[in-house]
């Protein structure tokens, strides 16, 4: 129980305040530099730069049908694993209470039956994903110790959630406060590493949408 | 009261067969989840024991174990409870008062010396030499050391005694503390709960009378027998929550229906105790069951688990400012080192001017 | 000015002798100095998923896993979150981020210069919308800087510098032009100090493709406009914009934009060549820091708004082809419309290869590759891709709008002892004019 009550309590609020703290650090430290004005004249009838901004964000959520040739599995694997996370993180009743404590909204969830299969898949997902890592000589030479920390720390949510569910392991307070603590630890490095694409896919999509969109380049 | 006699000869006196006896034996047997062979053993231990002397002694508390104990619905269970102990002294139950009471302490320990059983229950405040609880003026701290030094075992009843309950709650004016920490090595059971469940008192009582040793315990010193699983496990409610069925409010239509009381801050899933399966008043309820979430008053620090009725996936701080002073910080930061990165190109750009040149 | 190998093998050019401190120094200075906001976010952006990989000509032809686009960019990448990046104060106090060693950025000028035509095609793949092409074009302004260029690529920037042109020095240009216009019978424009249309060439067309520069002049005769060539400011062709020489670059912008305001032009016609279009139009007017007072247009451009207004009219050939998109143009310049919209003037009915427009494969010489001699055989495997395109539509002709694509195409050919021609299609308009 004191573990417990160090997990929800002074571990939940310092991570809470890395997080808050090192995605606005990255955000502004990366919006607030100078950026090139273009002043070449855009293509004729080419859309407003928000405009083709917000299209590169929803373009770029489906490959060209050539790049799914081969990346038929990184893209499907990643929708498995991104929906499953969704899925457990916005729709298990004591998330939807958690984020309810936070930001004073709460949605109806799922049964847990459910939560507990889609946890599964998105744990089976993300093994699948790091053992496609450790053998594909691509992967293998771009990967950094950031892509492998930033697997372990979404994968160790899922797997002690799945435990503490399941009964396995140590007993159910504790299960619960290692879960919340590698909450705790997944927040903390969420800013400073790959995780942090949940906020940058919005920025990086957008700034290659509003360069094409400019030029009435596709994207 | 004469103490040469075992039970057995004494309850015969009393009228007490020996299959009331087998009977109690195998309620307590199944009480604990022994094997059915444990139920002679415990009825033939019971029988060969002499009658045990108990000290009962009552500190930071509020007598609801004593209640919880003595209102218990299984008066037979009650009756031989009284009957297999001899309760030598409890500031409410004894007749005495005074010097007198003190008096039939210190002769029960002399007669008894390495064979009574303390009960405590409360907790032992600590600050300030122990003022802030003292009997004849001296304080809880010195009788239970006093009083503990002979005994054979330490039975810890109620959150207070076991884990500091109410007492020892934040901010813990008096220095209150559980009683495993004074006890040194004596033996000890917990038996927590605010108040415990009385079959688990007499249960544990029962055991160590007939074993003559203490029953098998979890890691805080609670017999696994009544706290080797969670209430969350043993809920009627439990398919409610597993469907993801939750009552909001203690007056919706959930509520109404009976669902999971997880929302409105039940701790069934963090608390171990037998409430959902042995529950209260002779089996009639528990909490849950009259329509309130547990409140985890047999876990070390139930008080301070940021209120009963804030869910247990909720974080227990308010995070407001951390939150706000976090994202002063990291907005700071972010524009430090954007403009360190812009002093960087300017100072690049000078020197690429002057190449020029 | 020596071929020398890293340790590890890897054969590379360095230009000068500077102590290696100072080279990595240069080049990471020269490097930060362009980190503005978008190649900041892109930095930061890899999910090292490696989509980019297959988009790649060159690792799609080897397999080998340092062509993995993003891969071309390791040293900078450091170098961003050593210097530049929001935890860069961070990195450094705690020596996360090493600095980079002159021995990566030796073994990596093969990868920056030989192993990317900065065609883009992994921009389009990579889910996060990476500009890596455009990174690692940012990436070459801290390898020139370092002096870590191959020999040919420097030796074509030299000559640019000293000629004006890396194929032609300026003094022969107006004879050049004479001379073709009158071996094609056109009559030419040559340094008229007044004109509406200055038109501008690339340097295939004063070796190779002479042709074309009698080709435009006879479109612009035909609808009767005033247009000259000036020797002013001639060469389009933008090696300071291929080769990271950023100096050079704003000097061959600022030539042919000043001569075409000084003739007071209102069209600059770019020559069929893809990176002089990027090069003019979409980072002219950044030398300028205002827009400017012409239109900059390229000679499809050019050919399709001519096509559509009536001025012209073509014969119609009733003939099959395909067409291979130049990077520059199509991908990377939005220009796809336009090339389609002559060719089916001229009837010429196009079989679409199955990746075209904005998808089209590099023809494998793009960004300084075709003239780098070094990457020869890389370039020649990456060829294949488009030779089978090319078997597989099965068409009468092949048409391209870049005369750098054209040569690298044509070489790739020859190499391959296959026998196909490579088509202009300003030539062809020009060839079909009606009377």
């Amino acid at each position: 129980m004191e573990l417990l009550a160090f997990a929800r309590g002074q571990a939940l609020t310092f991570s809470v305040a890395v997080f808050v703290l090192g995605v606005l650090w990255r955000l502004v430290g990366v919006l607030a530099l100078p950026a090139w004005r273009d002043f070449s004249p855009p293509r004729e009838g080419s859309a407003p730069n928000w405009l083709s901004a917000i299209r590169a964000i929803f373009r770029k959520m489906i490959p060209h049908r050539t790049f799914l040739k081969e990346g038929m599995f990184t893209t499907v694997n990643g929708y498995v694993f991104h929906f499953g996370l969704g899925v457990v993180v916005f729709l298990f009743v004591p998330h939807i209470l958690f984020l309810r404590s936070l930001f004073g909204v709460s949605w109806p969830g799922l049964p847990n039956g459910v939560i507990t299969g889609v946890g599964a898949l998105t744990a089976g997902s993300l093994l699948v994903a790091l053992a496609y890592r450790l053998t594909s000589p691509v992967l293998k030479l771009i990967s950094r110790p950031n892509d492998y920390l930033s697997w372990l720390l979404t994968f160790l949510p899922v797997a002690t959630g799945l435990a503490a569910t399941a009964h396995v392991g140590p007993r159910y307070e504790t299960m619960l406060a290692l879960h919340i603590l590698s909450v705790c630890a997944f927040l903390i490095w969420f800013p400073f590493g790959k995780l942090m694409h949940a906020f940058l896919f919005v920025l990086s999509r957008g700034a290659t949408g509003i360069r094409f969109g400019h030029r009435g380049a596709q994207l | 009261m004469k103490h040469d006699d075992n039970l057995a000869g004494e309850m015969q006196r009393r009228g007490v067969s020996r299959r009331a006896f087998l009977k109690f034996g195998s309620y307590v047997a199944s009480l604990m989840a022994l094997p059915p062979s444990a139920a002679e053993a415990l009825a033939e231990g019971l029988a060969a024991a002499r009658r045990q002397s108990v000290i009962w002694l009552s500190f930071q508390e509020c007598t609801g174990c004593t209640e919880s104990l003595t209102r218990s619905y299984a008066p037979t269970l009650e009756n031989l409870i009284f009957d297999f102990i001899s309760l030598d002294y409890h500031e409410t139950l004894m007749a005495v008062s005074g010097e007198a009471a003190e008096k039939a302490r210190e002769a029960a320990m002399a007669a008894n010396r390495g064979k009574y059983i303390v009960v405590v229950d409360g907790s032992v405040p600590m600050k300030d030499g122990g003022v802030y609880a003292t009997i004849g003026g001296r304080t809880n701290h010195q009788i239970l050391e006093d009083t503990v030094k002979d005994a054979f075992a330490v039975v810890a009843v109620g959150t207070c005694a076991a884990f500091g309950g109410l007492p020892r709650a934040n901010p813990n004016p008096t220095g209150a503390v559980p009683i495993s920490t004074l006890v040194g090595g004596k033996p000890l059971i917990n038996i927590s709960g605010c108040p415990p469940i009385p079959e688990a008192m007499t249960g544990a009582l029962a055991y160590v009378l007939s074993f003559g040793k203490l029953p098998e315990l979890d890691h805080l010193g609670r017999p696994k027998a009544f706290f080797g699983e969670t209430i969350h496990d043993r809920c009627y409610r439990r398919p409610f929550y597993e469907r993801g069925e939750f009552a909001d409010g203690f007056d919706d239509a959930g509520a109404r229906q009976g669902f999971c009381l997880y929302k409105v801050g039940c701790k069934g899933p963090v608390t171990y105790n037998s409430c959902a399966t042995m529950k209260w008043n002779g089996g009639v309820s528990f909490p849950i069951q009259s329509g309130h979430g547990c409140l985890g008053c047999s876990e070390p620090d139930f008080w301070d688990q940021g209120g009963f009725y804030r869910p247990l996936s909720t974080p227990l701080g308010a995070m407001g400012p951390a939150l706000a002073g976090a994202a002063l910080a990291g907005a700071a930061l972010g524009v430090g080192a954007a403009l360190s990165a812009r002093s960087h190109q300017k100072s690049y750009l000078a020197s690429a001017e002057k190449e020029k040149e | 000015m020596t071929a020398k190998t890293t340790g590890s093998g890897v054969a590379f050019d360095a230009q000068g002798d500077r102590a290696d401190a100072e080279r990595r120094d240069a080049a990471m200075q020269a490097f930060v100095r362009d980190f503005a906001r978008t190649a900041a976010i892109h930095m930061e952006s890899c999910l090292r998923c490696g989509m980019c990989a297959n988009a790649c000509h060159f690792y799609v032809t080897t397999g080998d896993p340092k062509y993995t686009p993003i891969n071309k960019l390791r040293p900078f990448e450091q170098a961003y979150h050593r210097h530049v990046g929001p935890f860069a104060p961070i990195y450094r106090l705690l020596g996360l981020k090493s600095n980079v060693s002159i021995a990566m950025l030796q073994e990596w000028e093969s990868l920056i210069y030989d192993g990317c035509t900065l065609c883009g095609r992994c921009t389009l793949a990579c889910p996060m919308g990476i500009d890596i092409s455009e990174l690692i074009k940012e990436a070459r302004h801290g390898m020139y800087r370092a002096g870590l260029v191959p020999d040919r690529l420097e030796l074509m920037d030299r000559t640019a510098k000293a000629w004006g042109s890396p194929a032609s020095p300026a003094e022969d240009f107006a004879d050049i032009i004479r001379e073709t216009g009158e071996a094609n019978g056109v009559p030419m424009n040559v340094d008229l100090p007044e004109a509406d249309y200055v038109v501008t060439v690339a340097p295939a067309e004063l070796t190779d493709h002479t042709k074309a520069l009698s080709d435009v002049a006879r479109i612009l005769n035909k609808i009767g406009v005033k247009w000259t060539y000036s020797t002013a400011g001639f060469e389009a062709s933008n090696i300071g914009y291929i080769n990271g020489d950023l100096p050079l670059q704003e000097k061959m912008t600022r030539k042919i934009i000043d001569n075409a305001i000084a003739v007071g032009a209102h069209t600059l016609i770019l020559p069929e060549c893809g990176h002089a279009y990027g090069a003019a139009r979409w980072e002219a007017a950044r030398w300028y820091g205002k827009k400017l007072p012409l239109r900059i247009i390229h000679m499809t451009e050019f050919l399709a708004e001519t096509v559509a207004s009536g001025k012209i009219k073509l014969k119609k050939m009733g003939e099959t082809t395909c067409f291979h998109d130049p990077c520059q143009l199509a991908r990377r310049g939005g220009v796809t419309e336009a090339p389609r919209a002559v060719l089916k003037a001229l009837g010429l009915d196009l079989k679409e290869f199955e990746d075209h427009g904005e998808l089209a494969w590099c023809c494998g010489g793009g960004g300084g590759v075709v003239s780098n001699v070094r990457a020869d055989p890389l370039r020649f495997k990456a060829f294949s891709i488009k030779r089978k395109q090319v078997e597989d539509a099965h068409t009468q002709h092949f048409v391209t709008a870049c005369g750098q694509c054209r040569i690298t195409l044509a070489l790739g050919a020859k190499h391959d002892k296959w026998d196909q021609k490579v088509e202009s299609l300003l030539e062809i308009v020009a060839d079909h004019l009606e009377d």
